[in-house]
């Protein structure tokens, strides 16, 4: 059962997908209702729910669907978004197909988009990283922006103020927005960060200091000022016999006396907390009443049966490891105990919980979000959201770099013949460095990814590169590029910097290309081979943009700055050295929300695609920029008549004089997570295109990837 | 895998609140609810068709929690009116009815669902604001030091509840016993984190509502006990009778919660070796002198039969649900062990006697310090009991809700009436700034303020079953109602003598506008006054938190489902 898949019949399948999504995009979009078998209702807005929810039946649009959770999932997102400008895309493109055009549409990725980005784009981004355009308020621009794609119109600057309320306090010393660590920390935890009460009105949501626990206590005794809290994985009440083993009985007496003995170890525990000022026992496990009675007895609290998340997040937050109270060191001191300022019941609607006032380690300061909603399903809306949040901030720290060609990945798969050849000494290889410095100090763990990337010799036209940057030096390289041995060389100019500034340093470093080739040269051809096959594996993950992350988990916000590292090292040096800076999209540019991203990009891309002699090229960029349009032109679907069309007319109007554009929107959006988009939307409609032959089969296809790439950070 | 997979496609609705099935259930819904309102309502009469339990009421929480709905935009509205329930036990009726005049009234609206959202909230906090300021024309503030307004508002909920068939004496009586109830739930010696007490409700079926009776302490249900016998009960020097709580049972069993096993050997009895720890226990009672054990199990009949030989009472099988209350007022730990007792785990009391009603019979705790009580409520049938008993509970949370916050609201329709001419008047009187802020035209702002207001006052007028007219005053905003049969009169100030509240009688001359049916109201209209007098007898009082909560969640439940722009229901 084998088909092929027309353009026309993609364009129609992604416009489906596209009027479905449609009505929930954007501040004035409603949000959908969906049943589940079960007759449980979830309230959403995201994109990635609603497209789940269509459980589709084609292969194609499933894909698409796919395409766009995925882009969802890592950058908190765009679901929506992605779907309406890849069913443009396909709309345009619907009637020409074929090798050409695939190889159009990388030759626009690489030539056209980038320009447009680089020199037209640039110009206009606003910042919200302390820097040289730091916005005011910021934060709140963003949430509000974020969240008006999410939430009903009644209830998204309430709760923009309340994340912003929130961060600020989770993270006190951080600038405008909180430090990548603090919300990677939000983004993973958030679900215990947070407890939701149903039937009051979304007014009352507010912060609370410290953690919520959503159980009752076990044992509660009213304790004054500072406390300690011990955290313990195993039943305090000693057993009888342990499991698997057996205890004789010889006679009445001793039976009676083992049962004092057990009782007693119990009560030596609960004394020697007490004596150790310890006024609360988190247990991970339900304890026996035995236990209970004697904590009340001795006047400590007791909160049980923890999940295993909760524990893992009251360990991250304090530092506290389990106590053993029949280890090695039962007789001495207990040293693990977390500080905390409190810790009393708490009546969330009808539900007891224990409140427990954290003080947290290093920077963050513990907070508990209480979210409030007349039904539990808008709560789970709320939360569902405000972690979307998260992960879109963390997506502010991260910068796109400047590379000259770009190539779909999992092309190489389907159309071997094309690539000339599969050797790695013919390739150039493109590597992708994170640098994950801990705890402040510089002793740093690296991972490195490389990534492959094969070069297409017919769509470089030397003669249009040379008309772009007339002093380009073009050194092609010939010797097996090598990923450690850039490793090394970066490593060694980060370390001896420092982690601030570490942004334009590599690149200076990397000016001496000389030194880059002494070292490729020297490293035998084994190293190549060997990193030949990681290459390959990490290939089919990687982004395809070069987005390097160095998240560094730092003290002041400097060092959180994100930079690229120059893979292609001849050509990048030269490049840098010519222009301004190393990256295409700085680490925090954002700007305002309502189609002035999309509106800009389509300026841009028409502009520099009339300088383009090659008529593919410049029928993709006009089918790119016409389908960047639809998305505000969706955004303004609700509005009077016209507005878009007035919208358009005076932006244009301003980038043609050179004036700034007109802003009326208070909401601030990031651009790293919109080129992102584009990018991501080009790839997937590469992809489909390139798909000759649709293969139905019996069996289940082996999943080998994890999908859902969200936690994994 | 492949038989998991989806065999049907999903149920897609675009515009779900477009569609007839939803208006028309939505309609039917709130006729249900509407003619269950206030103190006329009629009842309705909920069974399964198959026989077994009957339920007659008009509580919006019996209704909701037994009426099945198949639309999910329904279940949405019907899951926040129970959450409501639960958080405030009274005003359900409330937030259903307005929940469904809004989204009736802004559904028929012209106005794009974003804008109206925008607008119905900027409404709300204009109500809420007013609520929560001094100036507030339509809220009385309750004195704690005077039973007066406490009795009102009890009185209140008692008769909006008609399916208990309550005559007045009746209403009077029960009104007095849940004042009296939570007055001994109050501590006697407040700290700064005062905790209420707690009301035991101990059902007697099959007697006279007058019947009831409160009592202080706790009543624990005894079969065995001979009403002949005379209690007699140990006392301490300090004339308190000592009391040992267990949680543990002290049945001498052996159970064995643990993994691994015992290996006994030929001859002993581990039976024996508990038997005799637990006599150890009853002998370290009886040296403590301990006057009365309570067991939440069960416990040893020899155990029991060598405490009753030394004269300590003893009472088994609890139940859990005492063991709090019990704690609590006698101020003794719950013992989970028989092999240390502690001296600190005991508690004390003032009197142990025996009641008996209806043939049952109770031991009765009487404490020292009465933060716990018992409420024997009777009535005749079981439906009848179930009912009373949810008005009783009402009762009382809405007065520890009162506590918290002493305020009440004029019921009988006058705070709907009252909050409309209070809003219309604001909505004339808004600066352009606003309106540019919602990013709205004034039109628009009129039109759905008007929609707010009428729901307001179609809530006010469902308090009305007969076919009477409902007025509302120019001058105060409140509402009043004219008995059926004058339909025609040319003067309405010659049939009507108080309004709904029973705050203001008919003395002055006063301007008239019906409510129903009427679409264009008078534009000229001032900011609504408070009544000249402050204070009267039998005013109809309501819930401040719970109708200020039911107003919120009711508009916001309403926009929630005016945002909906699909429905996606998975059909497998």
């Amino acid at each position: 059962m084998a088909r092929r898949p027309e353009p026309g019949r993609l364009a129609q399948e992604a416009a489906a997908l596209a009027g479905a999504v449609r009505g929930a995009l954007g501040p004035r979009g409603g949000r959908a209702l969906l049943v589940r078998p079960t007759g449980q209702a979830l309230l959403t807005r995201d994109g990635r729910c609603l497209l789940e929810a269509l459980s589709l039946e084609p292969p194609t649009a499933r894909m698409m669907a796919a395409c766009a959770c995925s882009h969802r999932a890592a950058t908190g997102d765009g679901a929506k978004t992605f779907v309406l400008l890849l069913a443009g895309l396909l709309h345009g493109l619907r009637a020409a197909a074929g090798g050409g055009l695939r190889r159009a549409l990388r030759a626009f990725e690489a030539r056209v988009l980038e320009r447009a980005v680089a020199r037209g784009l640039r110009g206009h981004l606003l910042s919200v990283l302390a820097g040289r355009r730091a916005e005011a308020g910021g934060l709140e621009a963003l949430l509000e922006a974020y969240l008006g794609g999410r939430l009903g119109p009644g209830e998204r600057r309430r709760l923009a103020r309340l994340c912003c309320e929130y961060c600020r306090r989770c993270d006190p010393g951080a600038a405008a927005v909180p430090r990548p660590r603090v919300l990677r920390l939000l983004g993973r935890r958030f679900a215990e960060l947070h407890a939701a009460v149903a039937g009051l009105p979304v007014e009352s949501s507010r912060v609370l200091p410290g953690l919520v626990l959503r159980r009752d206590f076990a044992a509660y005794c009213p304790a004054g000022g500072e406390l300690r809290a011990v955290l313990v994985t195993e039943p305090l009440r000693p057993p009888l016999s342990a499991p698997g083993g057996e205890f004789a009985v010889g006679s009445e007496g001793q039976y009676g006396a083992s049962r004092r003995w057990v009782e007693r170890r119990t009560e030596d525990v609960m004394k020697r907390l007490r004596s150790g000022n310890v006024k609360l026992l988190l247990s991970s496990v339900k304890q026996e009443e035995v236990v209970i009675y004697y904590a009340k007895l001795h006047g400590v609290s007791v909160v049980e049966c923890l999940s295993s998340e909760e524990v893992a997040l009251v360990r991250e937050i304090t530092g506290v490891a389990p106590y053993a109270p029949f280890g090695d060191n039962a007789r001495g001191e207990i040293a693990d105990a977390a500080a905390a300022t409190f810790c009393r019941p708490l009546l969330l609607g009808s539900k007891r919980c224990a409140h427990i006032g954290f003080t947290g380690l290093r920077a963050f300061r513990p907070h508990c979000l209480l979210l409030c909603g007349p039904v539990d399903s808008v709560n789970e809306q709320h939360a569902a959201a405000l972690q979307g949040a998260f992960t879109m901030l963390q997506q502010l720290f991260k910068t796109v770099d400047r590379r000259e060609e770009c190539k779909g990945e999992g092309e190489s798969q389907n159309e071997a013949s094309e690539v000339c050849s599969w050797h790695p000494s013919a390739a150039r290889q493109q590597l992708v460095i994170e640098n994950i410095s801990c705890n402040g100090d510089h002793v740093s763990e690296r991972q490195l990814k490389a990534h492959r990337d094969e070069t297409e010799t017919q769509i470089v036209d030397p003669g249009l590169q040379g008309s772009e940057n007339p002093a380009r030096v073009q050194t092609d390289s010939q010797i097996p590029s090598n990923p450690v041995s850039h490793a090394k060389e970066f490593s060694v100019a980060t370390e001896g910097i420092g982690s601030s500034g570490g942004v334009q340093k590599p690149h200076a470093k990397g000016e001496q290309p000389s030194g880059v080739h002494e070292s490729c040269k020297s490293d035998s051809l084994v190293d190549s081979q060997k990193n030949y096959s990681t290459a390959v594996r990490a290939a089919r993950n990687a982004n395809a943009v070069t987005a390097c992350e160095c998240l560094d988990v730092g003290k002041d916000l400097e060092e959180t700055s994100c930079n690229i590292v120059p893979c292609k090292c001849e050509k990048s040096c030269v490049s840098i050295a010519q222009n301004y800076s190393s990256s295409l999209i700085e680490a925090g540019s954002v700007l305002p929300v309502g189609g002035y991203f999309e509106i800009l990009l389509h300026y841009y891309i028409r502009y520099y695609a009339k300088q383009f002699q090659q008529s593919e090229v410049t029928f993709v960029s006009n089918v790119v920029a016409d389908a960047l349009l639809s998305i505000p032109k969706s955004l303004y679907r609700t509005t009077e008549q016209n507005s878009f069309t007035k919208f358009y007319l005076k932006a244009v109007d301003a980038l043609r004089k050179n004036q700034p554009l007109p802003m009326n929107e208070k909401g601030l959006e990031s651009v790293y997570c919109k080129y992102q988009l584009v990018i991501s939307v080009l790839h997937c409609a590469t992809e489909l295109l390139s798909i000759d032959l649709i293969i139905g089969i019996k069996r289940p296809l082996k999943k080998i990837e994890d999908y859902d790439s969200e936690d994994d950070f | 895998m492949s038989r998991l997979e989806a065999k049907k496609p999903p149920l897609f609705i675009s515009e779900p609140l477009t569609r007839d099935t939803v208006s028309q259930s939505l309609s039917l819904l709130s006729g249900i609810l509407k003619s269950c309102y206030g103190p006329a309502g009629r009842l309705k009469h909920l069974h399964n068709g198959m026989g077994g339990y009957v339920c007659t009421t008009s509580q919006s929480s019996a209704i909701l929690s037994h009426l099945s709905v198949s639309h999910p935009v329904l279940r949405v509205l019907m899951a926040s009116v129970q959450n409501h329930i639960s958080r405030f036990s009274d005003c359900g009726l409330f937030t259903a009815i307005l929940c469904c005049s809004l989204i009736e009234n802004f559904k028929s609206l012209n106005v794009a669902s974003c804008t109206v959202i925008k607008i119905s909230k900027h409404l709300l906090s204009l109500c809420m604001d007013y609520l929560k300021s001094e100036a507030c024309g339509c809220r009385v503030s309750v004195d704690f030091s005077s039973v007066e307004t406490l009795l009102c508002l009890v009185r209140s909920i008692l008769t909006s509840k008609p399916a208990c068939m309550l005559n007045k004496p009746e209403v009077d009586h029960l009104t007095m016993l849940i004042l009296k109830a939570f007055m001994f739930t109050v501590p006697y010696c407040v700290e700064t984190n005062a905790v209420l007490g707690k009301c035991v409700i101990v059902p007697v079926k099959g007697r006279r509502v007058v019947d009831s009776r409160v009592l202080p302490g706790l009543l624990i249900e005894t079969p065995e006990i001979q009403l002949a016998e005379p209690l007699t009960v140990k006392r301490t020097c300090s004339n308190m009778i000592k009391i040992a709580l267990f949680s543990v049972s002290m049945s001498g069993d052996l159970f064995n919660p643990e993994e691994g096993t015992i290996a006994v050997h030929h001859g002993i009895s581990l039976e024996m070796s508990e038997l005799n720890q637990l006599l150890n226990v009853g002998k370290q009672l009886i040296n403590d002198e301990v006057g009365l054990v309570v067991c939440q199990k069960v416990m040893h009949p020899s155990l029991k039969q060598y405490l009753k030989e030394n004269h300590v009472i003893t009472v088994d099988r609890a139940g859990l649900s005492l063991v709090e209350p019990m704690s609590r007022m006698t101020g003794s730990k719950p013992i989970a062990s028989i092999h240390s007792l502690s001296p600190g785990c005991y508690g004390s009391l003032k009197d142990v006697c025996i009641e008996s009603f209806a043939s049952k019979h109770f031991v009765h705790l009487i404490p020292n310090d009465t933060v716990v009580c018992s409420m024997i409520l009777c009535n005749r049938n079981e439906t009848a009991w179930d009912e009373l008993k949810r008005i009783c509970e009402t009762a009382e949370h809405v007065l520890q809700l009162t506590i918290k916050e002493p305020l009440a609201l004029l019921g009988g329709g006058c705070t709907e009436t009252h909050l409309a001419s209070y809003i219309r008047h604001k909505s004339y009187s808004l600066s352009t700034s606003s309106f540019k802020e919602i990013d709205c035209s004034q039109t628009q702002y009129q039109l759905v303020a008007d929609g707010f207001c009428r729901s307001l006052e179609s809530v006010a007028c469902s308090l009305n079953h007969d076919d009477g007219e409902v007025l509302t005053d120019m001058f105060y905003g409140h509402c009043w109602f004219v008995p059926s049969g004058f339909s025609s009169v040319s003067n309405w100030s010659d049939v009507v003598s108080k309004c709904g509240c029973g705050i203001n009688g008919n003395t002055e001359n006063l301007k008239w506008r019906l409510l129903q049916g009427q679409f264009g109201c008078p534009i000229a209209q001032g900011c609504p006054k408070e009544p000249s007098v402050k204070v009267a007898d039998f005013l109809t009082l309501d819930c401040f938190a719970a109708k200020c909560n039911g107003l919120q969640v009711a508009l916001e439940t309403a926009n929630l489902i005016l945002d909906l722009s699909y429905v996606i229901e998975d059909q497998n």
